[in-house]
């Protein structure tokens, strides 16, 4: 019974962590986008404007939510929630710290789901997510939304090939495709962790998230100046919002996925280090991979439709293929 | 593609150099001026509204009322009235700017024997009525506080 009362809590935790992080990374995100443009970003809601996207909140939801005639209201209504489940089912699997961790008198795991199967969940979840963009970009009945949804779906063929493949290294090492267990395999300092064997994997997996996540180098479902918004142009008010919303969550998330698997989760480099913690490592690195988004996505310019199917196709599946193989040779030798 | 190449493609040499470049703009001086909060000061010949240059030491309007200003303006936004005393000296009753209709040519500062009138560094000129656009005369005078160091020394 206790347990179930701290899953509960834990799951609440997990939600409102992500939620709440969300909303400081939108700021976040236009701040830095601010300082790489030689502006200064949001400044008047809060000090140094922590607290626009609460302002953008409110303003969202007080605006009229325009429902085109056209559209196919059933779908229309249930794209932004088809988006916004995969990404918080894959924080469940996360893992924040030790299992049997103490808590006053209590002991529990400190992750919501011990589940055995964790990366094909995720992977699942990753292809069920497109679903929303594809749904929503079909039952607006624009062509705009169309091109969009048509473009995520080809574009989700040529990245999740080479991004499961990917991960299969790390699966083969670790033995498991359980995150707790891949985050026990890695313990020790960081010349355990994954991404000394798996760096081809890593940068793989990384290059193939950000399509995933539809940013820029990779935003071709949203590009702007050739689709007004994409699948999300017929959206307004706080229909938009929830797309918006949810493409951090899933930033969260995939930067989440990317610190267990190839970074030690929550195992501080060093041993002597753990006294920290482990959820605080877990966010520093979350952190650092989130930076390395956005910093990447106010550098580089978009690729061409083709090109992204060229690197997808014919450089991250080959190599994906090769990495693969040779983990599995090492890996069989020992 | 050569092997030079392959090997800045594997090491993502370029988007590192992008990066880098987006990195120290981060980390600059942003050039962001916060406008009601702080205001950006003009360019020494900068040409925003007129205003009409008193003599600091007897407060007399410089302006002989000799119509070159009214003359000149392309757009004609320009309006004086002036009375003759018995003795022939001229003097301003009412001079109007029509900001609506002016192109801050500043053919009028150039044309003026006088130094009279003068183009300002005032160009906070925005007013919720249309009719605060038509300048009057002590309107001008008031305004010579904006006028550019130089002229002001003249």
């Amino acid at each position: 019974m206790t347990q179930f009362i701290f899953l509960i809590i834990k799951a609440a935790i997990i939600f409102f962590f992500c939620v709440g992080l969300a909303a400081m990374l939108i700021w976040g995100e236009r701040k830095f986008a601010g300082w790489m443009q030689s502006r200064v970003g949001p400044n008047y809601a809060g000090p140094a404007g922590v607290l626009q996207t609460f302002g953008d909140l409110a303003k969202l939801i007080r605006k009229e939510d325009v429902i085109p005639d056209t559209v196919d209201r059933l779908v229309f209504r249930m794209a932004p929630y088809i988006l916004w489940v995969p990404a918080a089912v894959t924080m469940a699997l996360i893992p924040f710290g030790p299992m049997d961790a103490r808590i006053f008198s209590w002991s529990t795991d400190l992750v919501v789901a011990r589940f055995d199967a964790g990366i094909v969940l995720f992977l699942a979840m990753g292809s069920l997510a497109v679903y929303g963009i594809v749904f929503a970009g079909w039952s607006s009945n624009s062509k705009w939304s169309l091109m969009g949804a048509l473009r995520s779906g080809a574009q989700m063929i040529s990245y999740e090939l080479s991004m499961g493949l990917s991960l299969v290294g790390v699966m083969i090492l670790a033995g498991s495709m359980n995150f707790v267990t891949i985050v026990d395999y890695q313990a020790g300092a960081f010349w355990h962790w994954n991404f000394i064997p798996q760096i081809v994997g890593f940068m793989i997996f990384f290059i193939a998230s950000i399509a995933e996540l539809n940013r820029t180098p990779f935003d071709l479902p949203e590009a702007e100046q050739e689709l007004v918004a994409g699948f999300m142009t017929e959206y307004t008010g706080m229909r938009w919002g929830i797309f918006m919303f949810s493409e951090y969550v899933n930033m969260i998330v995939m930067s989440a996925i990317m610190a267990t698997l190839f970074f030690g989760g929550w195992q501080a480099p060093f041993e002597s280090w753990n006294v920290v913690p482990g959820f605080v490592w877990l966010i520093i690195k979350m952190m650092f991979f989130i930076f390395m988004y956005m910093w990447i996505r106010w550098t580089v310019p978009r690729y061409r439709y083709n090109q992204l199917m060229d690197i997808g196709w014919k450089v991250m599946f080959p190599l994906a293929l090769a990495n693969l193989a040779i983990t599995a040779l090492i890996v069989t030798v020992k | 593609m050569g092997l030079k190449d392959a090997i800045k493609k594997a090491t993502f040499f370029e988007i590192l150099q992008g990066m880098s470049v987006t990195g120290k703009y981060a980390a600059s001086k942003k050039v962001t001026i916060e406008y009601p909060k702080e205001k950006s000061i003009p360019f020494p010949r900068f040409r925003g509204s007129q205003a009409l240059i008193t003599n600091p030491e007897t407060g007399e309007l410089n302006c002989d009322a000799c119509h070159l200003c009214e003359t000149i303006c392309p757009s004609q936004c320009i309006t004086i009235e002036s009375s003759e005393a018995a003795d022939g000296t001229k003097s301003l009753d009412e001079f109007t700017i029509d900001m609506s209709r002016c192109i801050f040519c500043g053919f009028c500062e150039e044309v003026c024997p006088r130094a009279a009138i003068v183009m300002t560094a005032n160009y906070e000129l925005c007013t919720y009525d249309k009719r605060d656009f038509i300048l009057t005369k002590e309107w001008l005078i008031a305004n010579q506080v904006h006028a550019h160091k130089e002229l002001k020394a003249r």
